[in-house]
């Protein structure tokens, strides 16, 4: 029986992302590029980032009500954009769980999603970092100028999917940006992702993810901190926040 | 320098510069992969090395073949004995 919803879920899910795409991708290339006629630069990228965020919200319906998608905003309120967001990786999901985010982001991403056709190509047009083919001061330089102008970044600082609840080392770029910019950097977490696919396989299994945004730790809170200390703290308050959501939290 | 020296010194440039605990700091752990290091914190970590032992790192051939503890116990070993 499980077996048989697992082919269900997967075949009736990949056949509408296909139909879904296919009518979705060409009619938001063709309102970009005539929008983009009109508008600056700076506001054409805001709206392909916006598009990107469209698509992937009627992505994350496709699978539903096999895999449900919640996401919890345990933040108060903040207005102190743009932020820094770091959040756990544990599948390809994630990527869109991000997408849809309600701020304009950019996502710090690795070599092979920028391999992916069409998802390639909008994460390109988008201006997301691919921070294995960038030169450290180019990074640095471009993100910078991102937060500048108002855009999010927002960080897996795993590197790769851990494809398990078990959490990876984080990288140290995601902090050494927060120490250059002085953004608030706001922890995520993602629960539930790890078998919607399994890393591995593009087989999804019915679930529920959670996602859960926390409190921005600012400035003032983190600018006497060393980089270690922040990227270690970071990483403590994302695992013991997945640890309680685990339990039901 | 003897080895334990070289092995407690270094191993006090984890604790304090990279806040790593010292449980963890066995000779058999990757860099990357258990304790966590990026390429970026390599440069603090050469710098950190550099400080504590009193010693200039030049050769990048040798920095780049660095994979575990116990190279960069092998590492310091061998500068120091080459009297860099």
């Amino acid at each position: 029986m499980n077996y048989l919803k697992i082919y269900f879920l997967n075949l009736y899910s990949y056949v509408l992302f296909a139909i879904y795409s296919a009518v979705c991708i060409p009619l938001l290339v063709l309102f970009i590029a005539l929008m983009s006629l009109m508008l600056g630069h700076r506001r054409a990228m805001k709206l392909v980032r916006r598009a990107i965020a469209w698509w992937s919200r009627g992505i994350m319906l496709v699978p539903y009500p096999f895999v449900k998608v919640r996401y919890e905003n345990n933040s108060g309120d903040e207005t102190g954009e743009p932020y820094i967001f770091v959040c756990n990786h544990r599948s390809f999901s994630d990527g869109f769980l991000m997408a849809v985010l309600p701020v304009e982001g950019v996502q710090v991403v690795n070599i092979w999603p920028f391999r992916i056709p069409v998802i390639g190509f909008f994460a390109r047009l988008a201006g997301y970092l691919n921070i294995r083919m960038m030169q450290t001061e180019e990074f640095f330089e471009k993100a910078l100028g991102l937060l500048r102008d108002n855009v999010s970044i927002i960080f897996f600082p795993e590197g790769t999917r851990s494809g398990s609840r078990k959490m990876g080392n984080f990288h140290s770029s995601a902090f050494r940006l927060a120490l250059k910019s002085k953004a608030p950097i706001v922890p995520l977490c993602i629960s539930g992702s790890e078998n919607i696919p399994p890393k591995g396989s593009l087989l999804m299994r019915p679930g529920t993810i959670r996602v859960r945004r926390l409190q921005a730790i600012t400035w003032s809170e983190y600018n006497e901190w060393s980089l270690y200390t922040l990227k270690n703290k970071v990483r403590e308050i994302i695992g013991n926040e997945l640890a309680l959501m685990e339990q039901g939290a | 320098m003897n080895e334990q020296e070289i092995i407690d010194i270094t191993n006090k440039v984890f604790e304090e510069s990279f806040e790593i605990e010292k449980d963890r700091l066995k000779p058999e752990a990757h860099i990357f992969t258990d304790l966590g290091l990026d390429s970026l914190d390599i440069v603090d970590l050469v710098a950190a090395l550099q400080k504590s032992f009193g010693v200039n790192i030049r050769n990048e051939e040798k920095v780049r073949n660095i994979r575990t503890l116990q190279d960069i116990y092998d590492f310091i070993s061998t500068i120091k004995r080459e009297g860099h």
